[in-house]
């Protein structure tokens, strides 16, 4: 692992590390024991196998639950790199934070904060389990982080971002970083200098894919993760507002079609094969307006007596796997993107989000735009500042009457587990008009 | 030359001997135990061990950390980091290491808390109790930590360490809406009292029942400590130098100036037996009591020896951790144990005078949509309690809390005598010790 921060063009940190270690994941009637260490010997990894056995029988389980039978598979994957993050020398990595950084400088908006971090890694891992299976694996993976808090007559808007996927140094020269956040800069000083307050009512909302992306993730994929479904979360990231029973049974328009897929090539959260050795494949959550298909791990998946769908990741091989989001977005629609605004009479186009939250149900969200439009006669006219969208998620999905072609990802690291694991994850969608909901 | 310390000096001086002019290694040895339990049964036992150095080299104004994670070939990897280090850019802001030999107050790890050996027990022991004070489904956490720390300064420092905690987190549901958290924090098992957390969950989820929407509005609130927890969260990374450096944070320009009520001292106290006292900060300053907040007043940011040297101050031994972590930048000060110190009103009288408000016991999702102005949201969970003329009336849901935080702290006109020590998940962290407070006119919004 690499991280290099810039504070305003300064090093603020360097730093490299190569960290190795295993763990053992045991199953008994009686429950589940997981032991893991950093230290790489026989003897540590007989001392975590009676670790994990004495934790498993520890557990006293009274109904016990096996997990989902599986195929045996013994494969590897990995994911190539053109050019390879390790080949990248400390200097490239500044001179390109450096000259994001003088890019910004050169748009003359007041900066205040420009804090730009990269980060990559180069995972191998091994993985076996008793019933035959072995999967060897290398993902490499960056991400940048960047905070620009932008001020302009006393007053102040930020962004924090990030950017990231699969794959080597190429990831980040593709994004375009050079000319993304000069724009994003210049972008939040006209929210500053000319943006107007939505005056609070009903109206139409156009949602670009930054928006879809957030909704999409914490209003469907947290939801539809079979371990909070089943309570497993319960004291921490909580539970879910749909059961086991809600299969089948409407949460939003025709158009509220999620898809988590962990195998789209490049993504942030791509992987092949799961942290049980399952196969990875796409996740239709929702389903043209029907609540569809859970994500699940082995245990999950025993418990509904059903198969994994490949959902299980871990943070690391000290946490234990859990289920979890890969990569998770809103299916496109037919229609050009300008199509979705020119039937909006008098509206709002929220493109993107700062401040969001969800309860621990997954069932009331809030985003607040970061970039915002309103909508006059079908034609985007000036900014709107700090659009507010609360609203339950039927609410949400339910609005929904078109959807564009085109879909665009955005990267996260998503956060669950006890301890918090963050899980690398793309967020996306196409634009998405809501018919008739409340602005504030 | 067994000790930590003796270990971490060693690779400051093959650090040196390579060319470093400072160096900074800190070694820890981490053990951990976890049960975590939902439905009323324990789902899995886990455990974890870590040895590693973090370790920070400088040579001349070129700096560069690492997470040495593998203790048998760290000389090798010491001296290649070095040879990196020569090679990194120079950092302007770097301001060197706090000099100094210094005594360090000690922690010890008692040895009931090291001997643990079934901590389901325990568990099962708040999972009954719940039940028994009328919890439908019982969940939560048991950890167990015991951490060994090392550390050693080019510039001087050198010390060991050690220190527990056993943290219980309960969440009792009566009915699928109506629940209810409470937590034991505590450096020894001898002081854990599950049965009590267990029982506290169960009556607050029975407090919860039959939830009705919530309106929107300006209401007063009284906030649990484990509520607080999270809410000093935010303030507590706002007031790291950092954080104010890059514009991040609502505390810039505010020293001297009202931040919160008459009522709020506000302070970083890692000195005290807590989850989370600590003899030294992570460049081997002997850590200390820092009032932040004094009667509503700013006094201070949180300083390591380079951002001290920016704002023209002196270090308050708060240099954060050598490496990056989930929650802060390399090098970023952070407080170690934050307190909000008692007032002197009783927690019902507080319930007693309060005319229309909320009782809230728990929240999460705190997020900012201005760090420079404060204007924030929190989603309050668990027990969510109506108050009027006094008394708690029934319970609602569904509320969000969106307001700015510096009016929220500039509103706390009650605070509570009790205090505890609260930390849960990643939302009530880092380990503090918190009264129950009231804000005044708190607005309240929900989904249309």
């Amino acid at each position: 692992m690499r991280d290099l921060a810039i504070k305003s063009g300064d090093v603020n940190s360097l730093m490299s590390s190569v960290d190795s270690g295993m763990n053992v994941r045991i199953v008994l009637s009686s429950g589940i024991g997981f032991a893991s260490s950093n230290r790489m010997s026989k003897a540590e990894g007989i001392h975590l196998v009676q670790s994990a056995y004495r934790q498993a029988k520890g557990c006293g389980w009274k109904s016990p639950v096996s997990l989902s039978s599986e195929p045996v598979v013994k494969t590897s994957w990995e994911v190539q790199q053109k050019r390879a993050l390790a080949d990248v020398s400390t200097e490239d990595r500044l001179r390109f934070l450096r000259g994001l950084d003088s890019a910004v400088l050169k748009t003359k908006v007041k900066v205040q904060g420009r804090f730009y971090d990269i980060r990559d890694w180069e995972i191998s891992e091994y993985f076996a389990n008793s019933e035959g299976s072995k999967v060897r694996s290398f993902l490499p993976r960056v991400m940048i982080e960047s905070t620009n808090i932008v001020s302009s007559g006393g007053e102040t808007e930020q962004s924090i971002r990030e950017w990231g996927g699969c794959g080597g140094w190429e990831v980040i020269e593709r994004l375009n970083l050079d000319h993304a956040l000069p724009v994003e800069v210049k972008m939040l000083r006209t929210q500053i200098e000319k943006g107007k307050k939505v005056k609070p009512g009903v109206c139409d909302l156009v949602c670009g894919p930054e928006v879809a992306g957030i909704a999409a993730h914490e209003s469907c994929g947290h939801p539809m993760e079979a371990d909070r479904i089943l309570g497993r979360e319960m004291s921490q990231a909580g539970k879910s507002f749909v059961t086991p029973e809600h299969i089948g049974q409407t949460i939003g328009s025709g158009y509220a079609t999620v898809i988590d897929d962990p195998t789209i090539p490049g993504s942030y959260g791509y992987y092949a094969y799961d942290m049980e050795g399952v196969k990875a494949r796409p996740r239709y959550l929702y389903k043209e307006g029907r609540i569809n298909e859970f994500l699940h791990n082995r245990e999950t998946a025993g418990r509904l007596g059903l198969h994994s769908n490949g959902s299980s990741r871990s943070e690391t091989y000290l946490r234990e796997p859990i289920v979890r989001m890969a990569n998770t977005y809103v299916a496109p629609g037919d229609f050009e993107d300008d199509e979705l605004v020119g039937a909006v009479k008098n509206g709002v186009l929220m493109h993107s989000f700062t401040e969001w939250n969800i309860d621990d149900k997954r069932f009331n969200q809030k985003y607040v735009s970061r970039e915002a439009y309103f909508i006059q006669d079908g034609e985007v006219a000036g900014p709107a500042r700090k659009c507010i969208l609360e609203i339950t998620t039927p609410g949400f999905w339910g609005a929904i009457d078109a959807s564009s072609k085109n879909v665009d990802y955005s990267s996260g690291e998503c956060g669950k587990g006890d301890p918090m694991q963050g899980v690398a994850a793309f967020m996306g969608g196409p634009f998405l008009r809501l018919r008739g909901v409340m602005l504030k | 030359m067994s000790s930590l310390s003796h270990n971490a000096s060693r690779l400051v001086e093959i650090a040196r001997k390579e060319g470093a002019t400072d160096a900074v290694c800190e070694v820890e040895d981490l053990a951990v135990q976890q049960v975590r339990f939902s439905n009323s049964r324990i789902d899995a036992i886990n455990s974890w061990t870590e040895s590693h150095a973090m370790m920070f080299v400088a040579v001349g104004k070129r700096v560069i950390s690492s997470d040495l994670r593998n203790l048998d070939a760290a000389d090798k990897e010491v001296r290649a980091l070095v040879e990196l280090g020569k090679k990194a850019p120079p950092s302007k802001s770097y301001g060197g290491l706090a000099s100094g030999r210094f005594r360090y107050k000690l922690g010890r790890i008692d040895r009931k808390t090291a001997s643990v050996d079934d901590p389901a027990k325990y568990v099962r022991e708040a999972i009954d109790a719940a039940q028994d004070a009328g919890a439908a489904e019982v969940g939560g956490t048991l950890y167990i930590r015991l951490s060994k720390l090392g550390i050693a300064s080019s510039a001087g420092p050198m010390g060991n360490d050690e220190g527990a905690s056993v943290e219980m987190s309960v969440r009792a549901f009566s009915q699928p809406e109506a629940s209810g958290h409470a937590v034991s924090c505590t450096p020894s098992i001898k002081e854990l009292k599950p049965r009590e957390v267990g029982e506290q969950a169960a009556e607050l989820s029975m407090m919860a029942r039959n939830p009705v929407q919530g309106d929107e509005g300006k209401l007063d609130v009284i906030i649990q400590p484990l509520f607080f927890g999270s809410i000093t969260q935010s303030v507590s990374h706002m007031v790291s130098a950092l954080r104010v450096e890059i514009g991040a944070s609502m505390f810039t320009k505010k020293i001297g100036k009202k931040v919160a009520s008459d009522e709020i001292t506000f302070i970083d106290e890692p000195t005290v037996e807590s989850t989370s006292r600590r003899a030294f900060d992570h460049e081997g300053v002997p850590t200390r009591k820092n009032v932040i907040i004094k009667d509503g007043v700013l006094k201070t940011y949180l300083h390591s020896t380079s951002t001290a040297k920016k704002f023209k101050t002196k270090t308050t031994a708060n240099a954060g951790p050598l490496i990056p972590t989930a929650f802060s930048y390399a090098t970023e000060p952070i407080p170690f144990h934050p307190v909000v110190l008692p007032g002197d009103w009783n927690v019902d009288e507080i319930i007693a005078d309060t005319r229309r408000g909320l009782y809230l016991n728990n929240t999460w999702y705190t997020r900012f949509q201005n760090y420079t102005t404060g204007e924030f949201s929190t989603i309050p969970r668990d027990a969510i309690l109506r108050i009027k003329d006094g008394e708690i009336i029934g319970a609602v849901k569904n509320i969000r809390i969106s307001d700015n935080m510096m009016s929220l702290w500039k509103s706390m006109d009650a605070v509570s005598k009790q205090v505890q020590e609260v930390y849960w998940w990643d939302e009530a962290a880092p380990p503090s010790t918190l009264p129950t407070v009231r804000a005044r006119d708190v607005t309240i919004t929900r989904s249309a």
